[in-house]
């Protein structure tokens, strides 16, 4: 149908507004949150649906891109901007991605979120968020995918500060927001520049015209620019500071906003530009750099972390940074790979925290876990599963996009070298090592969980364990789909410089590193916490950097919050607005006040003063007619 | 030619009676003098030939306002410190302002413009003055009898106005 | 010099002098009688044109003049000798009381 694209965008807008409606009232009963309950899950499930339609219909016509334009938003002068949404296969597999693993999360919060009393609230802002990220992904115009960016940071600022009593989390969620916006700068100024190059916002136009050739828009200046705004939603060095804090709200917003979907966004702008970055190869190191950089610093703070969610964010960030490296290198399509694999990995290991934390009654603390492993199965297989997809066991889905990274990050022609290879490289071993490390502290072992709390040890609902269920069973058999082949005809792979056979031994090494990491793991920590302490105690100055996250947050603070609010003080408030401004003002109204008194003294019936001034006037008359006569 | 010399002599006189007015402490003495600064300007109008306004001048200003003037500095007799101190905080600006017009004056005199001699030293006679309030300014005679009558009323009110218990 | 022109130079010199002495003096009958004089300037400046001209215009006004100033006098006189009677005071700075 003509506007299925429109309808899947509006299916979740309605959700939001019901939602929204009913979190209004003042109590919601039972029959309220039932019927929250359905519209807010029935409505992504049906976007979901329609998004296989259309997917449908998208192959059935030989993969033309299906456009949709929806109304003309504004005309100046000789330009017009509409918003339109456009179909292709990168935008197929985000908008699955996006409405498949949100409608299962969706469903997932009716257990979670059961006793909350902002239920109508939450699904109102999931909603919301759905709508947001579904223009993002679906969006045809740079102006579109903004609007859709920057929805997506409000509804994940709304999210993280969900539970806005406590001030923290408040804190937490303005941190996201502004970091937001200092990448939004960059990613406008990159907008701005390729409009005045190529007179639109269109993506697919800009796409076309810079791959015809040479362009006379500095292709490294707007690679760089929209990669700013990248690093900024998906976390990467030095903008990533806000998404290990970005834990503070509910478990499945961790899930869907923070590793499925919305940081994501980033690398899909990257992959959908990527005619930019084909252009510029000093661009695409940039990216590779810093993504490899990211992968590595975030994977090294992971293993000292000792709150569950906190090395989940670690990882997620750590990952992330893996699929800008093979972005950088021109293998877009194993990026977007990776983002597919990544959503249903990570997405379990979130919703299986959730489940934990939900079993031991809300404890985060990886060092009061352990050895609950019998007492929560269903948790416990799904996230070992997901733990095993990530760290690259093969045949499991993390296993085929990891190598996939590694392989291009070794021989691709645009970009691949040895150093670069070598970084990924440890970096995987030590997603491997710091993953089974948590799943060794949470589920095996020796319990040292509270005993207040290992009473009230229970397994999750149904709608919480069905979709871990269906999550894990995606981790593992999810890699047999080939992404990148599918995504080939739009997204072409680069050459590689190495012969096939190089590529059995990247695989080779790289399994042996999953393996290996799984061993150190297991060594440390599966006699229980002594050696891991006594680890600790021979690198304390080393742990504590590592467990202090390199010390980033004070670097910021120090180095620009602070002079920044001394600006803000002294310069602006102090000299520009209270002395400057108020004082002109205030000088001004005593001005007229003291002239005003001055004037008003004439006033005081003295008869003589008033003769005077007559005299003075009648004087002054005549001495101007006896000039003029 | 004489005559002249009469207009001189007595706008002299009324211009120093003027002055003594400025200068005397005493107001009875000031009172006297703006009597002879008006006795002056009686003689400078009969001089000029109008003889019914020099009568009306006398009878008039003399006779009753400065008359009446007189009673009432006789009955205000207070020794209070605008009987010691003369001059009132406005002495000094409005000296100079004064001076300034004055030499307007003087030097509006000094300018030699050409005159016409009009018709002079023929005066109007007082049946011509009569005939002139009934026949074109008898609007104005009646208004100003009108006036009288206002005045005569105000007089009254305040009187009573003094005098509120008594009948 | 023209006769009309030095009377009528004498008469703006009476004004003026009558104007200056409300402003200068301090005592409010004084002051009473400088506006009379400013008036018997007026009235001389009209005599002098009436003298020159051939209309009678100029006696009638200064007849009137004399009438109003009658009537004038005859109201001022008791309503300064009320205001002194109340405020005690010949000094025209005393009735200075607007706040201003």
């Amino acid at each position: 149908m003509t506007h299925a694209l429109t309808l899947i965008v509006l299916l979740p807008l309605i959700g939001f507004a019901f939602n929204g409606a009913v979190s209004m009232r003042a109590r919601t009963g039972a029959t309220a949150k039932s019927l929250v309950t359905l519209v807010g899950c029935a409505l992504p499930i049906a976007a979901f649906l329609l998004s296989i339609k259309t997917f449908l219909d998208l192959r059935a016509g030989g993969y033309a891109p299906i456009v949709d334009i929806v109304y003309n938003w504004a005309v100046i002068g000789d330009s017009s901007f509409e918003v339109a949404f456009y179909f292709d296969r990168l935008a197929a597999v985000m908008a699955l991605i996006v409405t498949g693993v949100g409608s299962l999360i969706h469903v997932y919060t009716i257990g979670y979120m059961k006793d909350d009393d902002g239920y109508a609230r939450f699904f109102a802002y999931l909603n919301l968020f759905l709508v947001f990220m579904l223009l993002l992904v679906l969006g045809r115009s740079l102006l579109v995918l903004f609007v859709g960016w920057e929805g997506v940071g409000l509804a994940s600022y709304l999210l993280i500060g969900f539970w806005y009593e406590d001030p923290r989390n408040a804190e937490a969620g303005k941190k996201a927001f502004i970091t937001n916006r200092i990448g939004d700068a960059g990613f406008l100024l990159g907008m701005f520049v390729l409009y005045a190059t190529f007179g639109t916002f269109d993506m697919d136009r800009i796409n076309l015209a810079l791959a015809g050739g040479p362009v006379a828009v500095s292709a490294t200046l707007v690679g760089v620019l929209l990669f700013i705004g990248a690093s900024g939603k998906s976390a990467q060095i030095p903008l990533h500071v806000w998404l290990p804090d970005a834990m503070a709200g509910p478990t499945p917003i961790s899930a869907l906003i923070h590793a499925a979907t919305m940081v994501t966004a980033g690398v899909y702008l990257v992959a959908r530009m990527s005619m930019v970055y084909v252009q510029s190869s000093d661009a695409s190191l940039v990216v590779t750099t810093i993504g490899a950089a990211t992968a590595f610093f975030a994977a090294t703070v992971a293993v000292t972390q000792t709150d569950i969610k906190r090395v989940l964010a670690y990882s997620t960030v750590s990952q992330l940074g893996l699929m800008f490296v093979a972005a950088g290198v021109g293998a877009y399509g194993v990026a977007i790979f990776h983002v597919y694999t990544h959503a249903f990995f990570k997405a379990c290991l979130f919703l299986g925290a959730g489940s934990v934390i939900h079993a031991l009654s809300g404890e985060q603390d990886i060092r009061k876990m352990g050895g609950i492993a019998r007492k929560i199965p269903w948790t416990f297989v799904t996230f070992a599963i997901a733990t095993a997809s990530i760290a690259g066991i093969p045949p499991l889905a993390g296993f085929w996009s990891k190598d996939e990274i590694l392989w291009f990050a070794l021989a691709s022609s645009r970009g691949g070298a040895t150093a670069l290879w070598l970084a990924a490289s440890a970096a995987s071993l030590l997603t491997a090592f710091y993953m089974f490390r948590l799943l060794w502290l949470v589920f095996l072992g020796n319990s040292r969980v509270a005993p207040e709390v290992e009473h009230h040890i229970h397994e999750s609902p149904w709608s919480m364990r069905g979709v871990l269920v269906v999550l894990a069973v995606l981790s593992a058999v999810g890699g047999f789909v080939s992404i990148p082949h599918f995504l080939e005809p739009q997204l072409a792979l680069p050459e590689v410089r190495l012969p096939e056979t190089s590529e059995h031994l990247v695989v080779y090494v790289s399994v042996a590193l999953a393996l290996g990491g799984l061993a150190g793991a297991a060594w440390i920590y599966a006699s229980g916490p002594e050696r891991a302490e006594a680890i600790r105690a021979k690198f304390a100055g080393l742990h504590r950097v590592l467990y202090n996250k390199y010390f980033v947050d004070e670097l910021y603070q120090r180095v620009i919050a602070r002079p920044l609010l001394w600006i803000s003080d002294r310069v602006v408030l102090r000299f520009g607005d209270r002395w400057l401004l108020d004082g002109s003002l205030n000088g001004m109204a005593r001005l007229a006040q003291r002239g005003a008194g001055a004037l008003s003294r004439l006033q005081d019936g003295s008869l003589q003063r008033y003769a005077l001034l007559v005299l003075f006037g009648a004087t002054l008359c005549l001495i101007w007619i006896w000039r003029h006569v | 030619m004489i005559e002249n010399l009469l207009i001189y002599f007595f706008g002299a006189l009324a211009l120093t009676g003027a002055v003594l007015m400025l200068i005397l402490r005493h107001p009875m003495r000031v009172a006297l003098a703006l009597i002879l600064t008006m006795l002056c300007l009686g003689a400078i109008y009969g001089l000029l030939g109008l003889h019914a306004i020099a009568v009306f001048q006398v009878l008039i200003y003399v006779g009753a306002v400065m008359v009446f003037m007189i009673y009432v500095i006789m009955l205000l007799d207070l020794r209070d410190p605008s009987f010691r101190e003369r001059y009132s905080r406005w002495l000094v600006p409005g000296s100079a302002v004064g001076v300034v017009l004055f030499m307007l004056i003087a030097g509006a005199l000094r300018r030699e413009d050409a005159t016409q001699a009009g018709m002079s030293a023929s005066g109007i006679d007082v049946q011509a003055f009569s005939v002139a309030f009934l026949a074109d300014y008898w609007l104005h005679f009646e208004l100003v009898s009108v006036l009288l009558v206002a005045a005569v009323v105000a007089a009254l009110a305040i009187i009573l106005l003094k005098r509120p218990d008594r009948g | 010099m023209d006769k009309t022109q030095l009377l009528v130079a004498l008469a703006g010199a009476l004004f003026v002098i009558g104007l200056l002495g409300v402003i200068i003096r301090r005592n409010i009958l004084v002051v009473l009688m400088c506006m009379e004089l400013m008036l018997n300037g007026v009235s001389l400046s009209l005599v002098a044109f009436a003298d020159r001209s051939a209309s009678l215009a100029g006696a009638v006004l200064v007849f009137l003049i004399f009438v109003v100033a009658a009537a004038e006098i005859a109201i001022a006189i008791p309503i300064v000798v009320l205001l002194v009677r109340h405020k005690r005071s010949l000094d025209i700075g005393a009735y200075a009381e607007l706040k201003g």
